[in-house]
């Protein structure tokens, strides 16, 4: 068995001392070890966008990122966006135009649209949908989490 | 997914790496941004017990005009103007590559060293071993093309054909120093398939290195794929080519996605040295390429489709970047 080896490294902006072996990948580290469950396993395969979390702000799939390589460095899962009874003006407008149904995909896309409206808060819409390629809904059909991003985007000065 | 242990070296150096290398050899993978390495170990493919990573030589950092430092990530690529603007068909092709969220990790040099594919190995465990090994992974026999000699697994890259076309050059670092390889040179269609690349197990790509001729040339990237994001390649086309007045100076054509190997057909442009190109020769052209590839049936799409497909993307890529003038029609 391998043995753990220590990894720091700050997660919704709170130092995390912990330890992990040398394999462990990012989603399976906050999942498992922090318990921080929003992030999602989807296909754990790269192909769906639901382990979406930023690492230094950028949107980062965590099903492929190893643990140890993000070490000293600053994750952001959907948990770390707003305080535990707060919403994000995203997260209510996906909640006001129903963008979200049975709600698997829902902190991945919340997480790649949240970056694309903090660099361009005016995003277009061919913009939109270029960014969000790589988030697969089996629900929506996505026409509301497009117009939840929209109306965002709309509002913000 | 767990997955198998594995020891993590992080050199500083590419020096310190290829020692690495040698001290686990045969053993040993290095990883770039892993979107290609990671999902493969996570479906036991051909699993080492030490992983290299490469994030931490600055060496293989850096993007500029002439230079592609290895570890490039595709996003950062794809958003960099002058380096986009010079290479149209280098930024279209990073453009389709895969979503937003693996070209934010992918490289380039992970790009041009990518696994080949085929819908017999890009599967679990489980499912391979249900219907039996195959060579390219812990088996004796080919399912695609029953024999015991040769993989026919296709090579997905886009980068490497759009980079071909431009005549861009390898840096590459070995036990025995550097040297300095045409890119296309990484690959050999008559090899057995199952190992990707032509450079020895331990060769570390530094960087793309790419000639000035390059930016005089117009270029540009079509690919086929079922999906407007996530899919690999099912066929790439790149076309570069620099007009004097309204003939041809040069011309280079190649494709990806086909093959075990992305190809350039130099036999086939280089005699449209000098000439006009009209819509008969762009026609003639086409028509030749279709006749020389051979895909196989391990991708989506079949394969007599591709094949045609490369005949229709070849010429509708030479139609937009010919001049008015030559191939009005
Ligand atoms: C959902 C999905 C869709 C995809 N679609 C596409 C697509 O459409 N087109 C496409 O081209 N690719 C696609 N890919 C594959 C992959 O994401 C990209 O090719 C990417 O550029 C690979 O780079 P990487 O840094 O992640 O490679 P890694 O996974 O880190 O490495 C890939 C291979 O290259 C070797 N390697 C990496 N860097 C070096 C180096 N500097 N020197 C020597 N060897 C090296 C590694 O050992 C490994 O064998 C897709 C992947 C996913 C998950
Ligand atoms: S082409 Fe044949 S040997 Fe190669 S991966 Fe597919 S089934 Fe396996
Ligand atoms: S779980 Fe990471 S992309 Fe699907
Ligand atoms: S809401 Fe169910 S997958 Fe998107």
């Amino acid at each position: 068995m391998s043995r753990d080896r220590p990894l720091e490294l700050t997660v919704n902006d709170q130092p995390v001392e912990s330890a992990a072996p040398e394999e462990r990948i990012l989603l399976d580290f906050l999942r498992e070890d922090l318990e921080l469950v929003g992030t999602k396993r989807g296909c754990d395969l790269g192909t769906c966008g639901c382990c979406t979390v930023w690492v230094d702000g950028r949107p980062t799939l965590s099903c492929l990122t190893l643990a140890h390589l993000v070490k000293g460095r600053s994750v952001t899962t959907i948990e770390g966006l707003a305080p535990p009874t707060r919403l994000t003006a995203l997260q209510r407008a996906f909640v006001e135009h129903g963008a979200t149904q049975c709600g698997f995909c829902t902190p991945g896309f919340i997480m790649t649209a949240s970056a694309l409206l903090r660099d361009h808060p005016h995003p277009s819409r061919p913009q939109i949908l270029r960014v969000i390629g790589g988030n697969l809904c089996r629900c929506t059909g996505y026409t509301k989490i497009i117009e939840a991003i929209e109306a965002v985007a709309r509002e913000s000065t | 997914m767990h997955l198998d242990p594995f020891e993590l070296h992080q050199p500083a150096t590419v020096d310190e790496a290829l020692c690495i290398y040698r001290d686990h050899a045969g053993d040993a993978d290095y990883l770039a941004g892993g979107t290609d390495l990671l999902p493969n170990y996570k479906m036991h493919l051909n699993l080492r017990r030490h992983l290299i990573a490469l994030g931490g030589i600055p060496e293989l950092g850096g993007i500029a005009l002439g230079r592609l430092g290895s570890m490039t990530r595709l996003a950062d690529l794809e958003g960099s103007g002058p380096v986009a603007g010079a290479y149209p068909g280098v930024a279209e092709a990073v453009a389709e590559v895969a979503t937003p969220l693996v070209r934010a990790s992918g490289t380039v040099g992970g790009n041009l060293m990518l696994e080949t594919r085929c819908f017999f190995f890009n599967q679990s465990r489980f499912w391979r071993a249900s219907l039996g090994y195959c060579l390219k992974a812990e088996g004796a026999v080919c399912h695609v093309v029953p024999q015991k000699e040769k993989c026919y697994a296709t090579f997905s890259g886009d980068l490497a054909p759009a980079l071909a076309v431009l005549d861009a050059e390898v840096e590459v670092a070995t036990d025995r120093g550097r040297t300095r390889i045409p890119l296309i040179d990484l690959y050999d269609l008559r090899g057995d398939g199952i190992r990707r690349h032509t450079l020895p197990p331990s060769a570390i790509v530094v960087a793309v290195h790419l000639p000035p001729i390059a930016r005089q040339r117009l270029g540009t990237y079509r690919k086929l794929r079922i999906r407007p994001a996530f899919d690999f390649p099912e066929l790439g086309v790149a076309v570069a080519v620099r007009f004097e007045g309204s003939s041809v100076a040069e011309l280079r054509v190649a494709v990806g996605g086909l093959e075990t190997a992305p190809r350039r057909f130099d036999e086939l442009t280089d005699p449209l040295a000098g000439q006009q190109l009209t819509e008969e020769r762009i026609r003639e052209l086409a028509g030749a390429i279709t006749r020389s590839v051979r895909p196989v049936y391990n991708t989506f799409l079949p394969p007599d489709y591709r094949r045609r497909m490369t005949g229709v993307f070849v010429r509708r890529a030479l139609v937009d970047l010919a001049p008015a003038s030559s191939a009005a029609a």
